[in-house]
């Protein structure tokens, strides 16, 4: 019995001061530390409409990764070269309460090429013409802000499906404007929802210790992880993008 | 299709390139493909910030300046572009608890502009001497609004895709890519042909890039006798 407690014990130790040999035994035996299969996906679970305040939200839960998605929805004039055509304007939020990765204060490097990428990803996505309210004069702007509460590795397939459910879930009041005083008023009773170009699926997978190929790595296989791969798919069978770094 | 310039799909742009023009960083290089333009200069190995010290290896820090106006999350994007691909290929375990600093800066924009930045700092990694595992180079392909294929676009070609592909490769395997970036609405048929042209055009890429170091190391033991 004791010496039961004292291997329990060092199992802990040896995955803390030695995490690259602790993974490397699961990984050569063709397993992952966490029982997984070497292309299993963890469990994915999305709730949309978790915002009563936000006009679309969703919450994704990718085993212990968390993160939330809201979108808020403003009127604002057009761009004067694209008079017909909203704006969607992305951000990704990671900060200390996800991860002690992150430091406080302003977007770092990660989040700002996180948000960079699903900005470009959703260009494909949303039809901004769908958000135009009057031509010229008032459009609606989309401020999704896509906030990580909990990181446990690949982060940026949970933003990308939230946002997904954040825009499916989205529902815009009636706009119109009133020439005469030049006030849009929206009717709250009457919503529409925007008819999206495409639905994304993304998929990582990463190269660990440079040498064993896992998907959906979590954050212990992603500190070992040399090459990180993204495959974006859409519904009609159409890639939407393959990341390499 | 014909293209506005009348280079064949799998011609690139003229290469141009001046290596050591700055005198105050250790190395520096201006890589040129027709009218896009990127100027690179390094230093390095030099001190590092406590906070980013690495106790095994060098670490690398890239900075990318647009032509106009302040860096965006555009310029971001390309930083981490060129940082993921040199952190590879960068012999950091030389140089341990020290910064290679990278500064990128975008003296005219024509497409094909993240390729250039990644050619434009191999260049200038080997001015400055830093020891690198392999060269790098890469090569930009878009797919057509009529689905053909053409490499180096420009950016009235680039505004107009369906798909755009960058790839680097380094001059030891080719058959592994060091950065993929594809992105829009491609087949897998399209991927395919789009890596298949960027290897050749990064192929004579750093054909390009060798005659010009060869070139530098020439003169400079001319002189030097």
């Amino acid at each position: 019995m004791a010496s039961t407690e004292q291997l329990t014990f060092a199992i802990e130790t040896f995955k803390r001061i030695r995490p690259v040999e602790f993974q490397r035994r699961f990984l050569s035996q063709d397993t992952r530390h966490d029982g997984r299969a070497f292309l299993q996906f963890r469990a994915t679970h999305v709730v949309k409409g978790t915002i009563g305040t936000a006009q679309g939200s969703a919450t994704v839960r990718i085993g212990n990764t968390t993160v939330v998605c809201g979108i808020k929805a403003e009127v604002s004039e057009p761009d004067v070269n694209t008079p017909d055509q909203g704006y969607l304007a992305t951000n990704v939020d990671l900060s200390p309460i996800c991860s002690a990765n992150y430091r406080p204060g302003a977007p770092g490097d990660e989040a700002q090429v996180d948000s960079e990428h699903i900005f470009r990803l959703f260009g494909e996505v949303v039809d901004l013409k769908q958000l135009c309210i009057e031509n010229d004069q008032a459009v609606w702007s989309l401020s999704a802000d896509i906030v990580c509460l909990k990181s446990d590795g690949n982060v940026l397939d949970a933003a990308i499906i939230a946002l997904m459910a954040a825009v499916e879930d989205l529902k815009l009041p009636q706009a119109s404007l009133d020439p005469a005083t030049g006030v849009v008023s929206a009717d709250k009773a009457i919503e529409t929802q925007l008819t999206l170009r495409k639905r994304l699926f993304p998929a990582t997978f990463s190269l660990v210790d440079d040498a064993y190929l896992v998907a959906d790595a979590d954050d212990a296989e992603e500190r070992l992880t040399t090459a990180t791969l993204l495959v974006v798919l859409d519904d009609q069978g159409h890639l939407a993008n393959v990341w390499k770094r | 299709m014909a293209r506005p310039d009348r280079r064949d799909p799998t011609q690139i742009r003229a290469l141009h390139c001046v290596l050591g023009q700055l005198n105050r960083v250790d190395g520096s290089a201006q890589f040129s493909a027709g009218d896009t333009s990127v100027l690179c200069g390094v230093y390095g190995p030099v001190d590092v910030k406590l906070y980013d010290e690495k106790l095994d290896r060098a670490h690398i820090e890239v900075k990318f300046r647009p032509d106009i106006g302040v860096p965006t999350t555009k310029d971001k994007w390309v930083e981490d572009a060129v940082r993921t691909t040199f952190e590879r290929e960068i012999l950091g375990q030389l140089h341990p608890r020290t910064l290679v600093q990278i500064n990128v800066q975008l003296c005219q924009g024509d497409g094909s502009v993240d390729a250039a930045a990644i050619n434009a700092t191999t260049l200038a990694l080997i001015d400055a001497g830093i020891p690198l595992r392999a060269m790098v180079a890469a090569a930009t392909c878009i797919v057509r609004p009529d689905h053909s294929i053409i490499v180096d676009p420009t950016q009235e070609e680039a505004d107009s895709a369906l798909s755009t592909h960058t790839f680097a490769f380094s001059n030891l395997q080719s058959n592994s890519p060091a950065y993929v970036d594809s992105r829009g609405e491609f087949s897998l048929d399209e991927y395919n042909a789009c890596y298949d042209m960027c290897i050749a055009a990064v192929d004579r890429t750093l054909a390009f890039m060798r005659t010009a170091v060869e070139g530098k190391i020439l003169k400079e033991t001319q002189t030097a006798l």
